[in-house]
C-alpha cells in the first residue's frame, strides 16, 4: 500500500461524512429547484427573477449584508487593535465582552432589541426626548434594527479573526514605522491595515455568509413587511407550501454568496502566494 | 548630522528606576557605543534617544532643540533594530523608500534615485524587487541599513544591529559600519553587549553597569585604563584576584590570600586591600620558574589559542596562551607577567 492510498483510506470517514451531511442535501437542493411537474424546468428560477418583488427581496439581503460587515469591520478593527495593546486581563474581559451575545439564545437577544427599540422602547423614547427626533419616529420594523441587532451577533467573528492576526505582528514594525516619520495614524495605514487584511477578509467571509443566511433576527427585527431571502424561503415552505420555488431561492442565495466571496477568496490567495 | 545632549536622564518601570541620572554629551558625528551587559539600561537608552520610551526625569536633545516631549516620527532619527524590523508587505525597494515617502523627502524621481543609491552602498542595488522574507539574514540586515541612512537622518540609532549574525558576516557588517560612517558622518549611536564590537567601531565607548555610566572614553582608553573592576572585567574579560598590596624589597608586590606574591610596577601607589586585574591575554604560563603557581583546572582548545581555566588563591583565572602549550589538569604552572599590564584597583 503506497502513501496515497493509505492516505486517501485515512481521509475516507471524512470524505464520507463530508459527503453525506453536506454535499447530498446540496445536490437534493439543486434537484429540487429545477423539479417541475413535467421534469426539469428553469420557471422557479424565472419567476424569482422577473419578480421585482423578489428582487427587491435578494437586493436588499445582499445590501443589508455588505453595511453589516463594513459596520463590523469598522468597529472589529479598532477594537482588536485596542485588544492587542492593553494587558492580558483586560483583553480577557474585552473578549468576554465581546462574545457574550453569542452566549444567549438568538430569540432572547432579540426580544431584547424590541424592547429597546420598539415604539415606547428605551432607545426611540430618549431619542423623542432629546428633541432628535420627531414625534412618529421608529426604529423597530426598519432595515436599521436589522443591521444594529445583526452586529451586534457578527462582531465577535470580525473582531476576533482580526484579533488573530494582529496578535502576531511583530510590535517592532509599528515602533519601526515611528521613527520613520509616521505619525500613529499613518503607521495604522500604512503598516497594521495592511499586514492585519488576511484577518479583515476572514471576517468579512464569515460576517457576510452568516448575515446573508440569517433568519431570525431579520425577520423578528424587520417585520413581514421588510424581508430578506431567508425570510422569503422560509415562507414559501411554511404557507405556499411550494418547495421547489424554496429550493430555486436557496440555490440563488447560494450562488449569490459564492459570487460575492469570489474575489475575496482571490484577494487572500495572492496575499499568501 | 547633529550632536545630542543627554541631561540627567532617569527611568522607572513600575517604581523600580532602571536608570539613574545619566547625563551624555554626544558630538556631531560622533561614533559612540553604548556598552554593557544585558538588563544595565542601554536599550532603554536609546531607546529614549528614539522616542519610543518616555523619560521619567531628565532632558533630549538632539542638535541644539528639546525633544524630550516630541513623538519619534518628529525627531528626525532613524533607527536599526536588532530583529531589522523590515515591513513584511512591501519589496526590498518599498522598505527603503518608505522613510523618505513618510517624511515627504523629495519628488518621486529624487526618492527613487536615493533607493537606488542607498542599496548600491550595501552592495543589494539587484534585490531591490525581492520581498524581506526572500532574503537571508545578512541581507536583511543590509537593508535595514540601507533604509537607516537613506534619508540622512541627524542621528542614526543601531540597537544591536550585528547579534543575529554569524561571526564572519558580522567582521564584513562592522567593516561596512566604519566605512559608511566614515562617509557620512552621521552622528551615531550604537548599543551593543559585545566589547570587541565597542572597540572596533566606536570614537568614545560608554559603559553602562546597572543603569549608570560606570566609564567613558576612547576605546584605547577603556581597554588599557579601566577604572574600575566591572569595566576591566567586561572590557577584555580581566580575571579579578583580591589581594593587599605590600612593600616588597624590590618595590610593590601583591600579596594573594595564599600567601604568593606578584611584582607590581615599581610606579604603583596603591596600598593596602585592592583587586588585581590580570588580563587573559597577558599572562604567560610555564612549567619552571619563579612567580605565582596556579593549578590547571581544565584547557578549552579555541584553535588558534588555547584558555586555561586555572585556580589561583581560591580565584578562579583563565589565561589565553599559544595553541602549543600543553599542561595537563591538576599540574601548577608558573604565572609570569609585564608588571605594566598589571592594574591594580583599589577597594
Amino acid at each position: 500500500m503506497n502513501d496515497r492510498t493509505e492516505n486517501l483510506l485515512l481521509a475516507l470517514p471524512g470524505i464520507l461524512l463530508l459527503g453525506l451531511a453536506f454535499f447530498l442535501p446540496i445536490a437534493q437542493m439543486l434537484l429540487l429547484s429545477i423539479s417541475g411537474p413535467d421534469g426539469p424546468t428553469l420557471s422557479h428560477f424565472v419567476r424569482f427573477l422577473s419578480d421585482p418583488y423578489y428582487l427587491n427581496i435578494l437586493w436588499r439581503t445582499v445590501r443589508l449584508s455588505l453595511l453589516i460587515t463594513l459596520i463590523c469591520a469598522l468597529i472589529g478593527f479598532p477594537l482588536a487593535y485596542i485588544m492587542t495593546k492593553v494587558g492580558p486581563k483586560l483583553r480577557l474581559w474585552l473578549v468576554v465582552m465581546v462574545i457574550l451575545p453569542l452566549m444567549t439564545s438568538v430569540v432572547v437577544r432579540t426580544f431584547g432589541w424590541m424592547v429597546l427599540l420598539s415604539r415606547s422602547g428605551l432607545i426611540p423614547e430618549m431619542l423623542r426626548d432629546m428633541g432628535l427626533v420627531g414625534r412618529t419616529f421608529a426604529l423597530m420594523q426598519t432595515e436599521t434594527a436589522i443591521v444594529i441587532g445583526m452586529v451586534q451577533v457578527l462582531l465577535p467573528f470580525m473582531a476576533l479573526s482580526i484579533l488573530g492576526v494582529l496578535t502576531r505582528i511583530d510590535g517592532r514594525l509599528e515602533e519601526a514605522a515611528r521613527t520613520m516619520g509616521c505619525s500613529f495614524l499613518a503607521t495604522i495605514r500604512t503598516v497594521v491595515l495592511p499586514l492585519a487584511l488576511p484577518g479583515i477578509v476572514a471576517g468579512s467571509l464569515l460576517c457576510f455568509t452568516l448575515s446573508a443566511s440569517s433568519f431570525v433576527t431579520p425577520n423578528l427585527l424587520g417585520g413581514t413587511r421588510i424581508q430578506v431571502l431567508a425570510a422569503s424561503i422560509y415562507k414559501s415552505v411554511t404557507a405556499t407550501p411550494d418547495w421547489p420555488f424554496a429550493a430555486a431561492q436557496a440555490v440563488i442565495l447560494f450562488a449569490g454568496i459564492l459570487l460575492v466571496l469570489a474575489p475575496y477568496i482571490k484577494l487572500t490567495g495572492t496575499k499568501h502566494g | 548630522m547633529a550632536n545630542v545632549r543627554l541631561t540627567n536622564i532617569r527611568k522607572s518601570f513600575n517604581k523600580t528606576e532602571v536608570l539613574h541620572g545619566i547625563s551624555l554629551d554626544i558630538a556631531s558625528g560622533e561614533f559612540i557605543s553604548l556598552l554593557g551587559a544585558s538588563g544595565c539600561g542601554k536599550t532603554t537608552l536609546l531607546r529614549m534617544v528614539a522616542g519610543l520610551e518616555t523619560v521619567s526625569a531628565g532632558n533630549v536633545e538632539i542638535d541644539n532643540r528639546d525633544v524630550t516631549e516630541l513623538p519619534p516620527e518628529q525627531r528626525d532619527i532613524a533607527m536599526m533594530f536588532q530583529s531589522y524590523a523590515l515591513l513584511p508587505h512591501l519589496s526590498v525597494a518599498e522598505n527603503v523608500r518608505f522613510p523618505l515617502r513618510m517624511r515627504g523627502i523629495g519628488n518621486r524621481d529624487e526618492q527613487q534615485e536615493k533607493v537606488k543609491a542607498a542599496l548600491e552602498t550595501v552592495q543589494l542595488g539587484h534585490l531591490g524587487e525581492r520581498k524581506p522574507r526572500q532574503l537571508s539574514g545578512g541581507q536583511q540586515q543590509r537593508v535595514a541599513l540601507a533604509r537607516a541612512i537613506v534619508s540622512t537622518p541627524k542621528v542614526l540609532l543601531l540597537d544591536e544591529p550585528l547579534s543575529n549574525l554569524d561571526a564572519r558576516l558580522r567582521e564584513d557588517m562592522q567593516v561596512e559600519l566604519i566605512e559608511i560612517h566614515q562617509r557620512l558622518k552621521l552622528t551615531t549611536i550604537f548599543v551593543t553587549h559585545d566589547q570587541e564590537e565597542a572597540l572596533s567601531l566606536s570614537d568614545r565607548i560608554v559603559l553602562l553597569n546597572a543603569g549608570k555610566i560606570e566609564q567613558q572614553g576612547t576605546p584605547d582608553e577603556i581597554y588599557n585604563q579601566p577604572a574600575t573592576g566591572f569595566a576591566s572585567n567586561f572590557i577584555g574579560s580581566a580575571n579579578l584576584v583580591p589581594a593587599e598590596i605590600i612593600d616588597g624589597a624590590n618595590g610593590p608586590v601583591a600579596k594573594f590570600a595564599d600567601g604568593q606574591l606578584l611584582s607590581l610596577d615599581a610606579q604603583e601607589k596603591t596600598r593596602g586591600a585592592a583587586t588585581i586585574a590580570l588580563r587573559q591575554e597577558d599572562l604567560t604560563l610555564s612549567a619552571k620558574g619563579s612567580g605565582p603557581k596556579a593549578r590547571v583546572r581544565t584547557r578549552v582548545f579555541l584553535g588558534a589559542r588555547n584558555r586555561y581555566v586555572m585556580t589561583l588563591a581560591g580565584h578562579p583565572l583563565r589565561a589565553l596562551t599559544a595553541n602549543d602549550l600543553e599542561f595537563a589538569d591538576g599540574q601548577d604552572v608558573v604565572l609570569s607577567i609585564d608588571p605594566a599590564r598589571i592594574r591594580v584597583i583599589r577597594d
